[in-house]
């Protein structure tokens, strides 16, 4: 019935389990199966221990209850996120129960198996064995993954198939691969054959983000609501259907949404963050408070953890006269995380906390810090951000300062008239009206030149120099989206004259997700994206 | 208090209680399960009523937590295409011992490549529930029949008993209907069965339980029917 104990024997495995009745069992277990090499922790810090060592592990047993600090999933992440696990390292995590909590992550960051406590040894055995199995026979297409060789993967899922085996992993593998290089068209193809059997909720899942990433918001939001009728407690269905809420502005209804996931699933520090933010945006301070709270909490275990809701609740502290804790969870930023936009960003509400709170001694040494660092990259705040810096820098007294980061922001938004008009406003408070006109209007006339040179180039058929031209120009304003479509423009008009070349291909793919994180619903965006899809391979 | 609030602690005490007693039974039942073998005929006997129980406890936990969460509608409930082939081989792991201490066959009946959509978790609790409970009313003989019929999967547990009482029949009838008669651990576990069925939808269609008497036996018959 079992197959040869070589799989055990020759491989190395990992044990994590905070109670020593059950790290005795498993390692009798193993031992049983034929494993040799067997590493035992009694705790998440300990696992860590041994995952940095330098050779990798083949198989991770972890209890999912750690007791304090890390859960099994959170050592989970740590280890992919930081690569103490390769692509073929099984990971089972062993529970007393499934929890909504475990489903809370990213794809990514998901184990291969549950075990529910309590294990039968012959079940441990066979379980393993499978996930050993599979993820050997998946191993090539992980590590292609891994490579960004995405085209290779596609093609190794391809020949997979075939096999028979793990045709449902690989069909979900393929699928989210499709979807992360944007090609749409495929990914819809593979999950309206697989519902015309039945409704697979992943796969209608599926073809509810391709909707989405189309711009058919009730088309997404019908397909969604269909999944989570006969599913319930389905979080990715619950997930897309807020994205289709906030896409459509609805932020009343994609929180009602969240509110629910949260009560399914209230230690998902995403979805939390997520929460804070729309109930921040609507004005309901109070959830968004709560939200930001429970989210910070939550951050305090994961690697994964990111700045917004420290940056959001100081926004609140700040607004409701607690300054104090505000500047507290600012300097928390500059510590716990190694992100420059947010530590910029934080920068800016320190000073707006120290101008609140007539603080002006204070205030102009932030100002001089900030000068400095939007010297150095004068393209690392995003548009909002800026605009906000820009105010503080007015109220400060450094108007070159403000003068220059809000012309970045008309240079990188020249055609968003509702920006623009943001930018006038800062100049009308600070009583810079005229200024702000000739300003605006020489930057727009300058992008507007670079981009028509661009184009010009493009259609005289200079397309090497056409494309050279704008990437020049996207480097110096990589946030600008027509600059941005004029260059994918160019590189499909190249492609389509003299072949497809990956390199272009891939810039070109980087453009439009750029885009598409700018503005979700660039309708050329999609016209672009359908027409390099449409370039034949060589 | 609002909701929020209160919900979350009361899990998070539930969850770290459960955690604590499956440790324990996992101790436990890897013990009984293990040693049993090699002691003789006589203390052999005494020690499988043992096991039994403690998977007694083990299973009503298991259901009673389901039905919290699911009452509670944060059980995260997965619909995932599982081969039967090794969803018996499961079932069977988990019963052998259990089996062969009561000197009980089981006969298996299926088709080795088949697949259906269901969340296996509960699926397989609800079936070794049946298979528990059928290994006392059966005389020596059990069987697993698991077929296809009309777009449902079928999930059969049959035995060589005398079958169910009449109470017991009109008692499973009300409730998959939804209307509960029954109280105690019988009522626990058919519960928890008619719940894990009505889980189960699919294009309008939805999961459902039955107790009959009759299949190859002429005895008891647990049947689970998922769309």
């Amino acid at each position: 019935m079992f197959t040869s104990d070589s799989i055990f024997e020759n491989r190395r495995f990992l044990i994590v389990d905070d109670f020593q009745g059950m790290r005795a069992m498993l390692r009798e277990m193993l031992k049983t199966f034929g494993s040799k090499n067997i590493s035992v922790a009694a705790s998440a810090k300990e696992a860590i221990t041994y995952l940095e060592q330098s050779d990798k592990y083949d198989a991770v047993l972890c209890d999912y209850n750690l007791g304090p600090g890390k859960n099994g999933q959170q050592v989970l992440e740590e280890a992919k996120f930081r690569h103490l696990i390769g692509p073929a390292t099984a990971w089972v995590i062993v529970t007393a129960e499934k929890t909504s909590d475990m489903v809370i992550g990213a794809a990514e960051y998901m184990p291969d198996d549950y075990i529910i406590k309590p294990i039968n040894e012959a079940a441990l055995r066979s379980r393993l064995e499978k996930v050993i199995a599979k993820k050997s026979e998946l191993h090539d297409i992980e590590k292609a993954i891994f490579a960004k060789n995405f085209n290779a993967a596609l093609s190794l899922c391809d020949k997979a198939m075939g096999s028979g085996k793990a045709n449902n992993e690989i069909l979900r593998i393929k699928t989210n691969l499709l979807l992360d290089i944007g090609r749409y068209d495929k990914a819809k193809e593979l999950f309206e054959k697989i519902l015309s059997v039945r409704d697979v909720p992943w796969a209608k899942t599926g073809l509810a983000k391709v909707a989405f990433h189309l711009g058919e918001m009730e088309t997404a939001q019908r397909l969604l609501k269909e999944v989570i009728d006969e599913n319930r407690t389905y979080m990715e269905a619950h997930d897309w259907l807020v994205k289709t809420y906030q896409q459509q502005g609805d932020l009343e209804e994609a929180q009602r949404i969240l509110l629910r996931c949260t009560e399914t699933s209230p230690n998902s520090m995403i979805r939390q963050k997520t929460l804070g933010e729309i109930a921040h945006k609507r004005g309901d301070l109070d959830i968004a408070e709560k939200a930001y709270r429970k989210t910070i909490k939550l951050g305090e275990n994961s690697i994964l953890n990111t700045p917004g809701a420290h940056l959001g609740l100081a926004k609140i502290c700040t607004d409701k006269d607690n300054p104090n804790e505000a500047l507290q969870l600012l300097k928390d930023v500059h510590k716990e995380f190694d992100d420059k936009a947010a530590s910029l960003h934080a920068k800016v509400m320190e000073g707006m906390v120290y101008q609140k709170t007539d603080d002006p001694i204070n205030a102009r040494k932030v100002a001089e810090e900030l000068s400095a660092i939007i010297q150095e990259d004068p393209n690392l705040a995003s548009a909002d951000v800026a605009i906000e810096a820009a105010g503080f820098l007015f109220k400060a007294g450094d108007k070159e300062a403000a003068e220059s980061v809000l012309q970045t922001v008309v240079k990188n938004n020249h055609d968003n008239d509702a920006l623009i008009d943001q930018v006038k406003e800062m100049f009308d408070q600070a009583g810079m009206e005229d200024d702000a006109q000739q300003m605006i209007d020489t930057s727009r006339r300058e992008v507007v030149e670079t981009n028509n040179k661009g184009v010009t180039l493009a259609k005289e058929g200079k397309l090497e120099e056409a494309i050279q031209w704008l990437r020049n120009a996207k480097t110096m304003l990589p946030n600008n989206k027509q600059i941005l479509l004029n260059f994918t423009h160019a590189t499909i008009l190249a492609m389509q004259k003299k072949g497809k070349s990956d390199n272009l291909m891939s810039e070109a793919r980087e453009c439009l997700k750029k885009v598409s994180a700018l503005d979700p619903l660039e309708p050329r965006r999609i016209q672009y994206q359908n027409m390099l899809d449409a370039i034949p391979s060589q | 208090m609002d909701n929020q609030e209160t919900q979350p602690n009361i899990t998070a005490f539930f969850a770290s209680a459960m955690h604590d007693m499956k440790n324990s039974l996992s101790v436990l039942i890897n013990f009984l399960e293990s040693y049993h073998t090699v002691l003789d005929e006589n203390l052999k006997n005494k020690v499988a009523p043992m096991l039994y129980e403690v998977k007694r406890v083990n299973n009503n936990l298991v259901q009673m937590l389901a039905i919290y969460k699911v009452g509670n509608e944060f059980y995260p409930f997965e619909m995932t295409e599982n081969s039967i082939d090794e969803f018996v081989s499961e079932i069977v792991m988990h019963n052998q011992t259990l089996l062969d201490d009561l000197g009980v066959t089981l006969e298996l009946d299926y088709d080795k490549n088949m697949t259906w959509y269901f969340d296996r978790e509960l699926v397989s609790g609800v079936t070794s529930h049946a298979l528990n409970n059928a290994m006392r009313y059966t005389h020596d003989k059990l069987r697993l029949f698991i077929t296809n019929e009309d777009g449902y999967l079928v999930i059969r547990v049959e035995d060589n008993g005398t079958g169910y009482s009449a109470s017991m029949l009109d008692t499973g009838n009300a409730v998959n209907k939804g209307v509960n008669f029954a109280s105690g651990s019988t009522g626990l576990g058919l519960f928890f069965t008619s719940m894990v069925a009505k889980l189960h939808k699919h294009r309008g269609k939805t999961g459902s339980m039955a107790l009959e008497n009759g299949g190859k036996f002429g005895g008891g018959c647990f049947v689970l029917r998922l769309p």
